[in-house]
């Protein structure tokens, strides 16, 4: 059987921990992806994430249900994120990038997908992944709920704590900024896109 | 909604970008689109960028987060229990107190119960001067027979695989504690230093905003200082 969110929280306030699982079974990928997506890093993805239940498991008392649990749970971890960007600026670290490895290149190509496919698809989502980190953190945490987790502009604004036309204006400012490092980089070639 | 699109409406076009306008509205910018390539380029451009964003995709990791009630597994997240977090200063400090006192009370009720004490304490050292060789001679023999006996029966100490098992058991249960010992305080460190770092940061944030503040007022009293000298030397050359 299976239970909506409003229930299984219903269920772990009143002490069924396996309820709460239920929602981690739920929701642990696409807070990780969102925690991966905002911080750039696997690591520290996966931490916030065990994270953002901890903490969401501790505060489960107080949740009254004024949001969806979901969005509460995405305020945790984007919170927590905000957290991880604060510490980096001020000490930051000389990490290695988490590039592509040839070993894991190999192990990773599968029978439908040929390495050449798969170097020029982690190019790309380097590419990106570079521009994205060019963007104010607000920009780009726009961009990222509505882009990955499809969030209305309503959603997004009430996440941010700002008003719908400031969410309007940081989308179209950051796909502007996403799109000339793109074509910069050979990904989008203005005259194509012109053509099309 | 706005039945007319104006050029340049950015927040407009995002809008009709992302499906999320009025039907009025979207009418009215398909209108505009038609009819001018530069805002019709923009749209393409920014579905274009759209589609190279959804190329990003985060590398697979392993989750698999549960919480558990008792026992201790990796990707374990357990809540501390309430005897374990951190006691605030003042509990700390009133339990000192109660422990103290405690003690000071024991040693002042054990003062007073010395007196009677005495008496035993004295029988007991006369009781060991009368002490005779022949005593200290026996004693010498059973240490003796005492100390040879482990040589005699070294089988009767000897393990069983029942003991082994147990002993077993209790190294992995202290291993286990250890482990979780260990993962516990690590989180602990980690808050802490989270805490830290938060609090440094407002710190930080409220110093530099007393400084701004500061250096305001110092601005404007050097400015009022400069006018006031300005016409002091007005005044003067006037007089001359």
């Amino acid at each position: 059987m299976t239970f909506t969110d409003d229930e299984l929280v219903a269920r772990s306030v009143g002490g069924d921990a396996e309820s709460f699982n239920q929602l981690i079974l739920r929701w642990e990928r696409p807070i990780y992806a969102l925690a991966y997506r905002v911080i750039g890093r696997e690591e520290d993805a996966r931490d916030v994430c065990q994270e953002t239940f901890l903490r969401a498991f501790r505060a489960l008392p107080g949740f009254k249900g004024q949001a969806k649990f979901s969005s509460w749970l995405y305020r945790i971890a984007l919170n927590l994120c905000r957290d991880w960007i604060r510490r980096q600026r001020r000490a930051p670290v000389m990490q290695m990038p988490e590039g592509v490895e040839a070993g894991e290149l190999i192990a990773e190509a599968g029978p439908i997908e040929s390495i050449e496919d798969l170097v020029s698809r982690r190019q790309l989502s380097e590419v990106v992944a570079e521009a994205m980190k060019l963007l104010p953190e607000e920009q780009r945490t726009a961009i990222i709920l509505k882009e990955y987790h499809g969030m209305t502009f309503q959603e997004i604004a009430d996440m941010q704590g700002c008003p719908l036309s400031t969410v309007k204006t940081r989308l179209y400012q950051g796909l502007t900024v996403l799109r000339r490092h793109l074509e910069k980089n050979g990904q989008l070639t203005p005259q194509l896109v012109n053509r099309s | 909604m706005n039945e007319t699109f104006i050029c340049g409406d950015y927040e407009a076009l995002v809008s009709y970008l992302y499906d999320e306008c009025a039907p009025n509205e979207r009418r009215a910018i398909s209108g505009h689109v038609a009819i001018c390539s530069d805002c019709a380029e923009e749209l393409v451009a920014l579905g274009a960028t759209r589609e190279q964003l959804a190329m990003w995709t985060p590398p697979d990791a392993q989750l698999g987060f549960r919480i558990v009630s008792d026992a201790p597994r990796s990707n374990v997240l357990r809540p501390l229990r309430w005897w374990r977090q951190p006691m605030p200063a003042w509990a700390q400090a009133a339990a000192a107190a109660v422990i103290f006192t405690t003690g000071v009370t024991l040693g002042v009720m054990r003062g007073a119960d010395r007196g009677p004490a005495r008496p035993a304490l004295l029988q007991t050292n006369a009781t060991n001067s009368s002490v005779t060789k022949s005593d200290l001679v026996a004693l010498e023999q059973r240490l003796r027979s005492e100390m040879s006996q482990p040589h005699l029966a070294p089988t009767s100490v000897a393990a069983t695989p029942a003991d082994a098992r147990i002993f077993q058991q209790v190294r992995t249960m202290i291993d286990e504690s250890e482990q979780r010992q260990r993962r516990e305080l690590a989180l602990r460190t980690t808050e802490m230093v989270r805490d830290f770092d938060a609090q440094r940061n407002d710190d930080l944030m409220r110093i530099e905003r007393t400084l701004g503040q500061m250096d305001g007022t110092t601005g404007v009293e050097v400015a009022q200082q400069r006018q006031m000298l300005n016409y002091l030397m007005r005044v003067s050359q006037r007089g001359q």
